[in-house]
């Protein structure tokens, strides 16, 4: 069994979206990218990003009311047959986005896929929600298992962070369980686990076979790098060992190695950001960023001045100067790197941005200079948080 | 993509081997663009910066300290304007590329700084007192000047946004509350708004800037008028139903021209509100029939979209 849906269409979807790329990059000329289409024609249904929004908001209110329609005819069922059903309709709703869907109408990602997806899935996982309940483990398995499935079956990416988190969760509350020695080593064993796995994933990705799950293996390398960067950071470690392991926490006292996860909260960013750009390696690059703003707010967290307002400005100034002084490296090409824009990524058009600058910078700036005008501005103004 | 992959394509002379070299050098990584990310980190500084700067200026007012720094983010929001003009192409009705990478940025951190100096002025010596709306309008006229002078579309958003917080209203995610009171003049404003837009593209002038126009037109006036839907203390809220079902019209005729998928989702999204509502407020349903309901409409929706695929398929 491979995944659900017909490959060569699949093949020639991808090739022809990477035309396309090509073409809106100025690489290609529409001419060609049109004879590149029709050679690699795709019967598969996979329309765009803002029809799947809408076909699975859609999909997922008449599953809604559909599963509403059943529970009325089965209300005065007992509690366990219940159960049975409850797993049977996700079969049955698994197998229509299978045969129907997938086999014959050739959907690939349309919306509705994902809706019957995830919707089988949450009524498999209720049916032995009775006999899993207080068997923590056992039910994250079942998750996992789930999870992945649907994205080696269908490729999919939320069901591949939904199996790596499943995972972590299984391994976390086995060392938790365990207690004692076992709690400390938590943040080791995590690191090592994933660090094994992020390898792994690597490697897989390099195979031709596994051409067809990229994008998954992909997400879940960005996983694994954050389950690993999470396993180290400070931050985590004291409030998670808190949290579950009622550790006390007295003024002056600290977590147990806490040089150690000082350490790690700085080098492990770094570490990601120095391999990332060594090896060209876009998942790595982006992740480090994110990690590297987790890591201040670590910092400021514990060792905070009280004055955020300076930390921002000071960070905003540092963030501009190095940007601007690295755009200003790469004016031309250097050790293959280049600040110009030579694929262009689809959502990244300007309509789109414009509208970013607006709802981040916008809304709360323009209503500021008038509420503290004087207040005679009616209800508009004042309202916002800033 | 892997070579292989791209090998055929040149066999099958789909693609010059010119243009094969090219798209080679992009797939092994030879060439690697950082592109979006720099791009991010200088959107991130300006963010940060200028919410810091924003917070900063209302501290300490009165010491010495404070007017020097008052003085200096005057400077260099002057700084940021005189940049773009020197440095700027010259104006043109069409669309102008910026010079550099890092051109749009400056001026947008000119821009929000303008906004939090000429915010603190007029808090702090209140010199138009009696005006104190006026002050959004200001910085809206300097906005709108700026984005068309140096083609500049998040600067158009921001100029958007500041003319109609001069009415009272709030474009933003978190706060719908802010159309309450003020559904009539949303729905004035984003039909004399939109009929302006459309205006100014049919005198040639910066084309690509109707999009942002008409989505702010949209978003403005289905807020409104379901606001007014849901505002049962008026005396019927049938007036608004029509509104936004001529709305509707208006969005998908959009759809159709801008070849934008986004007006459709307003359109469908806004009207099947309505409908909901309307069926609410005048049929007598009970569960079974709501559900009925539920099933039928939006799978007639999914139905309807499917099969004429063909027609909602991005147009190159």
């Amino acid at each position: 069994m491979k995944f659900a849906y017909h490959e060569t269409g699949l093949n020639n979807l991808w090739l022809v979206k990477d035309a396309k790329q090509w073409m809106v990059s100025g690489l290609i000329s529409k001419d060609q990218f049109t004879s590149i289409a029709s050679q690699y024609p795709s019967t598969l249904y996979h329309p765009n990003f803002i029809i799947r929004i809408l076909l699975f908001v859609a999909s997922a209110i008449v599953l809604g009311a559909i599963t509403g329609l059943l529970l009325l005819m089965v209300m005065r069922v007992d509690e366990s047959a219940l159960s049975v059903l409850s797993v049977i309709y996700g079969l049955i709703s698994l197998a229509f986005l299978d045969q129907i869907f997938i086999r014959s109408k050739h959907h690939y990602k349309s919306g509705i896929t994902e809706a019957l997806l995830y919707h089988s899935i949450l009524f498999i996982a209720m049916g032995f929600v009775d006999t899993l309940e207080y068997r923590p483990a056992l039910y994250s398995i079942l998750f996992f298992i789930l999870f992945a499935f649907a994205s080696y079956r269908y490729i999919d990416l939320i069901s591949t962070a939904g199996a790596l988190c499943a995972f972590a969760f299984l391994a976390f509350y086995i060392l938790y369980q365990a207690g004692g020695v076992m709690q400390q080593i938590i943040p080791i064993v995590f690191i090592i686990l994933f660090t094994s796995l992020y390898f792994f994933f690597k490697r897989f990705r390099q195979k031709k076979e596994t051409e067809a799950w990229e994008s998954c293996l992909i997400v879940a390398e960005s996983v694994c790098l954050l389950f690993i960067y999470a396993a180290g950071n400070y931050f985590v470690v004291r409030e998670l060992s808190i949290e579950l392991m009622n550790l006390d926490l007295q003024d002056g006292q600290d977590i147990p190695l806490a040089f150690v996860f000082y350490g790690l909260t700085v080098l492990i960013p770094v570490l990601y950001l120095y391999f990332g750009i060594k090896r060209k390696d876009i998942v790595l690059i982006r992740v480090s960023l994110a990690v590297i703003a987790f890591s201040v707010f670590t910092f400021k967290y514990y060792f905070s001045l009280g004055h955020p307002e300076i930390t921002l400005t000071i960070s905003g100034l540092i963030l501009l100067v190095v940007s601007v002084s690295l755009l200003r490296w790469l004016k031309t090409p250097k050790y293959g790197y280049t600040r110009e824009n030579i694929l262009n990524e689809k959502w990244a058009n300007s309509n789109a941005q414009a509208f970013i600058v607006s709802q981040t910078l916008g809304a709360t700036k323009a209503p500021e200079v008038h509420s503290y005008g004087g207040g005679a501005s009616g209800g508009g103004g004042a309202g916002s948080t800033f | 993509m892997k070579l292989e992959t791209l090998n055929e394509l040149k066999e099958k002379s789909l693609i010059t081997n010119d243009q094969f070299e090219k798209i080679e050098l992009i797939i092994s990584r030879k060439v690697f663009s950082v592109f979006y990310e720099l791009r991010t980190l200088l959107y991130l500084g300006v963010m940060l910066f200028t919410t810091g700067v924003g917070f900063l200026i209302y501290q300490n007012i009165g010491q010495l300290g404070h007017i020097l720094a008052i003085i200096a983010l005057s400077v260099l929001s002057i700084g940021c304007f005189a940049y773009c003009l020197l440095k700027g192409k010259k104006y043109s009705k069409d669309k102008v590329e910026s010079p550099n990478p890092y051109f749009d940025y400056v001026l947008l951190l000119g821009c929000l700084l303008f906004v939090s100096v000429f915010g603190y002025l007029q808090f702090q010596f209140n010199f138009l007192e009696k005006y104190a709306q006026a002050t959004s309008l200001i910085t809206a006229a300097l906005f709108f000047f700026c984005a068309y002078r140096f083609d500049h579309l998040g600067v158009l958003s921001l100029a958007i946004t500041a003319f109609v917080s001069f009415f009272g209203i709030v474009v933003s995610w978190n706060d719908l509350s802010s159309f309450d009171d003020l559904q009539n003049v949303g729905l004035v404003i984003s039909v004399v708004l939109g009929v302006i837009a459309v205006g100014i593209e049919r005198l040639g002038i910066k084309k690509h800037f109707t999009f942002t126009y008409l989505n702010f037109c949209s978003l403005i006036f289905f807020c409104s008028a379901l606001a007014g839907i849901f505002d049962s203390y008026r005396s019927g809220y049938i007036p608004y139903l029509l509104a936004l079902y001529a709305g509707v019209g208006v969005c998908v005729y959009l759809a159709n021209w801008k070849k934008s998928f986004m007006f459709l989702l307003y359109a469908v999204v806004a009207g099947y509100i309505g409908l909901t509502y309307f069926l609410a407020e005048t049929a007598n349903w009970d569960i079974v029939g709501w559900l009925f309901y539920l099933i039928l409409s939006c799978g007639g929706f999914i139905y309807f979209i499917v099969s004429f695929r063909n027609y909602f398929k991005r147009k190159e």
